[in-house]
């Protein structure tokens, strides 16, 4: 995924400020100075906007050549020994990996370090070098000559001179400044002097500046002190009694060390290097204070002098922030990759911010609790629902031993406090970013917030908040280590390069193929069938105008009996099945004419959760149909088998996160188990532009999409819908009667419908703010008038005491006897 | 007098012969409808019918090289 960078930089950073325009109108008085500086543009160090660009090069061209154009790299010499090494090298920095060579797997290991993973099938994976995967690299610790060394000694070919000047480019001036907090003040800190020395020259930094007392006679003095390292840290969870270096991460330097040596062959040593990068930085550093106030500034100018600040917390060293008691429970043992992940983020004994990417059903809950547990003081939780809110509750007293009274849950129908110096808060995006009038209760439960310092901010689902959404919430959180979570770092729009400047480098990205071959998430066959229109529907689609269209190809008869035999086979083989329409009126005709249970917007909350208990429990129900209200945060482990009936457009996250559904299938270990996705798409239509757009992410995770053109015994079969001439007709009739509106998949989900369980979520602001410009939403008089918004709250009150009657039955007799005299 | 006129049988699936039916409400070329998935058309407009039902099919093909 390309982004467009060069001289245009600067004009697309403008043209994201008046994108934000609207939903930055919500600034308050008190942070608005620091909003106005966010808002000129965000800055970007200027290597951000550069890329490797491929040169001309005169070559004999021959037979093939026109086929790969620019991307013919025939000229390119290979190094005598170029069987044994795995990698190619282009211009353009895209890194093509033999995934079959024997050193392939440290070959990745490095790669996921340096470079994006752009597509990763079972045999060869593609990667790209680009300058915010450079930046990451550095903020784990790896040293420009390192990059360049392993890379060409893994490389076919010559590690090319564009390549080898953008690693300089980036990675000289990247990360090698660090803000530090520690015992509460901040620290500017790096290993080169001559830098800090630089920085000093700058007036605004130079005024930002404390001078402590303890150099006040040599007044240009740094501070220096011994670099940081992992000795005593130990990431709970992690079997102490293995002793492989992958598995700890203290030690792990020491002993990535020795076993590369034994193997003897140089590129394994070297490959190596990145987990020794923590020795390489192990000289003196030197640092100066800054004043806490002066942070944002800072930040911001060294941004601009091209020497981006990383944050690093040495929470250890925190004395003044109380420490919390929180621990994994002893059973508790976390994955490989999840220990990898946390690995890279308490690399050298201090917390790193940054992203880590896990697919759906991976485990990102445990990655989160487990880092929290590891940094041990008050954490903030932010999600993006208030069901995932409870969920999150109830997976921190799952795994970990934190005691009720210390988390609290800040939503719009729960305001409380934790009881005791340090706790964990757990609230949702709209919730701390709102800044409109807010209720007594909940203004005071911000100001609690605000006024309190907290060890480590966790972010679930970071892709689906807008960028300025999250600039409220940093801006008005003081938090010392930030990580995120998420699945599918894609949006349709380019706003994911934001995230890695507001909270950190991407530190981790999972590999789904790999996750899944060794059984953590379920093997699924994915499958687009295709449904030829019926001549009649056909017709009418030609004639139609494009929202009409939608409604016309999702109630093809064809698909409609295509589905029927699905779900009737998959039911006859034990599977439990979910269907999915984005389309509310497709959605209650198909479940009503083929006699299921169905969920959508609308449904009230009894309803949705007897159904889904029916669902997971009764073995009469096997197949229930949601509408996109399912995408996210509904966990049903005992679904085995998806059927997309009609989807949002082009999507490819919202794709991803429905497979999700099922990747975390209960039976997922059982022999020869596979998870079935199927998507309906109506030939010779838009859909199959859309379907296959809408794949693309998951191909590029290595999933290979079957097409079905033809259902076997699909003729044979008795019975189904809408099998007679005169039937369909009938139906082409209504779809024709309906109205146009009924086209639109957004009328279903109202801000406070959208979540499944039916709490209320509000998510207003965030689905305005993350959607494309060119999406047409259809609203009622109620949110034309600003009735969705959060001004009133009071909307909601019903659907609250519903939910809040639910929670308290949740909880155990003594907290809630704790409650009620707090 | 008897009057000729050169024609093409076509065959097709029955979704582009509704295709050809919408083409053919501009400019008639249609001799004789014969059924769901055969068509008898003008012989002279036939380079023109081809080049138009593959317009109309590509736009619903997403090619990957132009996302990016």
């Amino acid at each position: 995924m390309g982004q467009k960078r060069g001289p245009t930089g600067d004009v697309i950073h403008e043209r994201r400020r008046r994108d934000d325009g609207p939903i930055h109108d919500v600034g308050v008085p008190e942070d608005q100075d620091i909003d106005e500086d966010f808002s000129e543009k965000l800055v970007v160090p200027k290597h951000a906007t550069m890329d490797a660009v491929a040169q001309s090069h005169s070559f004999q061209r021959d037979s093939v050549s026109y086929i790969f154009g620019d991307h013919d790299y025939t000229w390119l010499p290979l190094k005598q020994d170029h069987e044994s090494r795995p990698l190619w090298i282009t211009e353009d920095g895209h890194i093509i990996l033999e995934g079959f060579s024997p050193i392939a797997e440290k070959a990745i290991d490095f790669l996921i370090t340096i470079g994006e993973p752009v597509s990763r099938p079972s045999h060869i994976h593609e990667y790209k070098l680009t300058p915010y995967s450079l930046y990451a690299a550095v903020s784990v610790g790896l040293e420009t000559e390192d990059i360049i060394e392993v890379l060409s000694r893994l490389s076919k070919v010559p590690v090319p001179e564009s390549i080898l000047g953008l690693i300089r480019d980036c990675t000289l001036s990247y990360g090698k400044v660090k803000l530090v907090l520690k015992h509460n003040r901040y620290f500017v800190e790096s290993s080169h002097p001559e830098m800090l020395q630089k920085l000093l020259r700058d007036p605004i930094i130079k005024e930002a500046r404390l001078i402590g007392e303890e150099e006040t006679n040599q007044n240009g003095a740094l501070i220096t002190g011994k670099a940081p390292n992992a000795k005593d840290l130990l990431i709970p969870g992690v079997k102490k009694d293995i002793p492989d270096p992958n598995k700890v991460a203290a030690g792990a330097s020491a002993a990535a060390g020795a076993t590369a040596g034994q193997d003897g062959d140089e590129i394994f040593a070297v490959v190596g290097l990145d987990k020794d990068d923590d020795d390489v930085e192990s000289d003196d550093v030197h640092s100066f204070e800054i004043s806490s106030s002066s942070v944002e500034t800072v930040k911001k100018r060294c941004n601009e002098l091209d020497y981006p600040m990383l944050e690093e917390y040495d929470f250890r060293n925190d004395t003044l922030n109380p420490d919390l008691e929180i621990d994994l429970k002893p059973i508790t043992v976390i994955r490989p990759y999840q220990e990898k992940s946390l690995s890279k983020m308490f690399g050298n004994g201090r917390a790193r911010s940054g992203i880590i990417v896990l697919p759906c059903g991976a485990g990102k809950t445990l990655v989160g609790i487990t880092a929290a547990c590891t940094v041990k003081k008050s954490t903030l939780v932010l999600c993006t629902s208030s069901v995932s809110v409870l969920q999150w509750r109830q997976q921190f007293l799952l795994w970990s031993n934190i005691k009720p009274h210390q988390i609290a849950v800040f939503t719009s129908d729960q305001k409380e406090k934790f009881l005791g110096a340090a706790g964990i808060v757990i609230s949702t995006y709209s919730m701390v970013a709102n800044t409109r009038n807010r209720s007594h209760d909940s203004q005071k439960m911000m100001n609690f917030l605000k006024s309190r310092e907290w060890g480590f901010l966790l972010l679930d689902e970071v892709h689906v908040v807008p960028a300025n959404m999250f600039r409220k919430v940093l801006t008005t959180i003081a938090a010392h280590a930030k990580l995120g979570l998420t699945a599918t770092l894609v949006r349709e729009d380019e706003k994911i390069d934001d995230l890695n400047f507001l909270i950190g480098p991407k530190l981790y990205e999972a590999n789904w193929m790999d996750l899944a071959s060794k059984g953590h998430i379920a093997n699924v066959q994915c499958a687009e069938v295709w449904c030829p229109m019926t001549p009649a529907f056909y017709r009418e689609y030609l004639r139609e105008n494009s929202r009409k269209r939608t409604l016309l190809y999702v109630m093809n008869p064809n698909k409609f009996q295509a589905c029927q035999y699905l779900i009737r086979y998959h039911e006859e083989r034990g599977d439990k099945i979910i269907v999915f329409s984005d389309n509310v009126y497709a959605l209650v005709a198909y479940a009503q004419k083929l006699m299921k249970p169905f969920i959508y917007g609308e449904t009230s909350q009894q309803e949705r959760v007897r159904i889904l208990q029916n669902f997971q429990h009764n073995p009469k129900i096997n197949t229930i149909f949601l509408s996109k209200v399912g995408d996210t945060s509904i966990d049903l482990p005992e679904a085995t088998c998806l059927i997309q009936v009609s989807s949002h457009y082009g999507s490819r996250r919202q794709e991803a996160q429905r497979l999700g559904r099922i990747l975390r299938a209960k039976r997922r270990n059982d022999e020869g188990f596979n998870a079935f996705f199927y998507s309906l798409v109506s030939k010779d239509t838009q859909e199959m532009y859309y379907s296959t757009k809408r794949q693309q992410f998951l191909i590029d995770q290595g999933y290979a999409f079957k097409v079905i053109t033809n259902l076997d015994g699909m003729d044979q079969e008795q019975d189904l819908v809408y099998s007679t001439p005169a039937e369909q007709l009938s139906l082409l009739q209504s779809v024709l009667l309906a109205q146009e509106s009924e086209a639109d998949l957004n009328d279903d989900v109202e801000p406070d419908a959208d979540d499944l369980t039916g709490n209320t979520s509000r998510r207003s602001g965030a689905v305005a703010g993350g959607s494309n410009g060119a999406k047409r939403t259809v609203g009622g008089l109620k949110s034309l008038s600003g009735g969705d918004q959060m001004a009133y709250i009071e909307y909601n009150k019903a659907v609250n005491l519903k939910d809040k009657d639910k929670n308290k039955a949740e909880h155990h007799p003594l907290f809630k006897k704790h409650r009620n005299k707090k | 007098m008897v009057k000729a006129v050169k024609g093409v049988v076509v065959e097709c699936d029955t979704s582009v012969k509704q295709i050809i039916l919408g083409l053919n409400e501009k400019g008639k070329f249609i001799i004789e409808d014969l059924d769901d998935t055969h068509v008898f058309v003008d012989a002279s407009c036939i380079e023109q019918l081809r080049f138009d039902i593959d317009e109309i099919l590509n736009e619903n093909t997403y090619n990957v090289e132009e996302s990016k």
